[in-house]
């Protein structure tokens, strides 16, 4: 058996070695093609200050959308780690529908909810909280709005598997050695869900640079880099350029996740120190 | 500790639900909207709409536009979807059951298409789709999609294989059933709820994916989001929004067979 095993690789051989291996290879060699010498296109892309803002701005909507999601998703995903019953079943089913529609929709849906006389400035002029409607749409506020509502599921389901996993007999063991609800949070709680807190920032993160259609129809002026790799690929043929950009990603999609298997490593092994069990 | 304490704490708990309940609710606000303006009587978005017609959804079914996009879409994700679950179930077994050599390559990259952002993937495979003669043919969507698709039942597998023991297998075996057999009578069974799961998450995915669609389709093999974004780039009006309210009973559909069919398989 274990001899012709391997056979059981040949359909994901087949398809991963032409349409992904190749691919990435196709690029990285791209990325060294420029006019003016190798590393010429990644020259360009460190120096030119129009491409290092887009990257300062992408980097700065991602950090912004995984913050505003781990806040939001946090109580989320603590709440309905506590619900049980059909209660749960249904919180989580009204966090997971979103996530099943499409990406265009949502990002359309936010169009209409955040246009000059959508029903949010129509809601915000008629209680009087601004005079002139807000033109979210042209500011990048809209962006992140929509794309934080896009990225929360993806925050959520990791936390509230984390918080679901928590051996309830800790919290009861430290309510019995006297620590209050607050404290049982915070030395028990908090920190076992600390790793999971990282997976779904990660995911949010890296899912948030490559951000694509949300950024094109509700980001004005901001451009994130999928949109750039877009226009110097489609509309301006610069395909070194944009495979230079496209292994700038890569690489950073690699070190974050690259980051969280450290840390998830390391936590193990402080663990084992702690406790002196071999896991 | 104290009553009051306790009861501080009760309120901070009640509070905090209120405050989840308003979230999740608010959740459904944005999908809500989208159907409300569909039925828009005027030929601009207003909200809350002017009336009540489905005049959009009438134009919406005549369009030839959409009927050709929706037909792609289908296409493309039962296809990438089928590649998907065929390559997913396979290198699952060889990972969890036979342990194969190279069992840590195929890990990472049936799993690394659910990170790669699309726009990388499509950088390269635009290249690689000319090169094979693919560019802009209903194929060259399908592979990209079936890439994508791969995570989706490759993981589902992977836990159900987890899920059981080995033992039912080698016992199967041992009776004299051989590799097929196995396979067609205890191991297939076993995990087939996780297969229509993975398929059906798979087929969402190509359904709902854009990136890809926009660099290796052509104008005869646009697929449905493609359409839509071509639209929404052009001109915003309450015919989109009527077909986006096709597409979310579509899903909707689609939400309630991937939850309730596995489920009924297992029983079954």
């Amino acid at each position: 058996m274990k001899s012709r095993s391997f056979l059981l690789f040949v359909p994901i051989a087949l398809l991963a070695a032409p349409f992904f291996l190749a691919p990435m290879t196709v690029i990285g060699i791209e990325s060294f093609r420029g006019k003016a010498g190798l590393m010429d296109e990644y020259v360009k892309v460190f120096s030119d200050t129009g491409i290092r803002a887009v990257l300062m701005d992408t980097f700065y909507v991602a950090m912004m959308v995984t913050l505003v999601s781990l806040l939001v998703g946090y109580p989320v995903a603590y709440v309905l780690s506590r619900l049980k019953g059909p209660m749960a079943t249904i919180g989580v089913f009204l966090i997971i529908l979103p996530f099943w529609v499409s990406t265009v929709i949502r990002s359309f849906a936010w169009m209409i909810l955040l246009g000059r006389n959508g029903p949010v400035n129509v809601f915000m002029e008629y209680i009087g909280l601004i005079a002139d409607p807000i033109r979210f749409i042209d500011n990048g506020i809209g962006l992140m709005i929509a794309m934080t509502y896009i990225m929360i599921p993806f925050m959520v389901i990791p936390l509230l598997n984390g918080l679901r996993a928590i051996d309830p007999n800790l919290l009861r063991a430290a309510a019995v050695l006297g620590a209050n609800p607050t404290r049982q949070f915070l030395i028990v709680t908090l920190p076992m869900s600390l790793p999971h807190v990282a997976v779904g920032c990660a995911i949010v993160f890296v899912t948030s640079l490559g951000f694509f259609v949300t950024p094109s129809l509700l980001g004005g002026d901001l451009v994130m880099v999928s949109m750039l790799i877009q226009v110097q690929a489609n509309r301006l043929l610069d395909w070194p350029l944009a495979s230079a950009l496209a292994i700038v990603v890569l690489l950073l999609t690699i070190i974050v996740f690259a980051l969280l298997r450290g840390s998830q490593l390391a936590s193990r092994r402080k663990g084992r120190a702690v406790t002196g069990i071999q896991s | 500790m104290k009553m009051s304490e306790k009861m501080i704490w009760a309120a901070w708990e009640r509070i905090l639900r209120a405050l989840v309940t308003v979230v999740l609710i608010g959740f459904l606000v944005p999908i809500l909207v989208v159907v409300a303006v569909s039925f828009e009587p005027k030929t601009y978005l207003s909200f809350p709409p002017s009336g009540f017609s489905v005049q959009w959804y009438v134009q919406f079914i005549h369009n030839g536009d959409y009927t050709s996009a929706l037909m792609n879409s289908i296409l493309i994700g039962v296809a990438a979807a089928s590649l998907a679950t065929i390559a997913g179930i396979c290198g699952a077994l060889g990972v969890i059951r036979a342990a194969a050599p190279g069992s840590t390559l195929v890990g990472i990259l049936s799993v690394a298409p659910a990170v790669l952002p699309q726009i990388v993937l499509a950088i390269g495979l635009y290249p690689i789709s000319v090169w094979l003669g693919l560019q802009g043919t209903l194929l060259a969507v399908i592979f990209a999609h079936a890439v994508i698709g791969l995570p989706f039942p490759f993981i589902t597998v992977c836990g159900a294989l987890t899920a059981y023991s080995s033992r039912l297998e080698i016992a199967s075996m041992s009776l004299g059933a051989n590799y097929f057999q196995t396979f067609r009578h205890v191991t297939f069974p076993m995990i087939r709820p996780a297969v229509i799961a993975g398929f059906i998450f798979a087929f969402a995915a190509s359904l709902d994916e854009l990136v890809l669609a926009i660099f290796l389709s052509s104008p005869a093999t646009r697929t449905l989001p493609l359409l839509l974004w071509e639209q929404l780039n052009f001109q915003i009006t309450p015919e989109l929004a009527a077909a986006a309210t096709v597409i979310l009973v579509v899903t909707s559909i689609l939400i309630f067979a991937a939850t309730v069919l596995p489920r009924l398989s297992k029983r079954g």
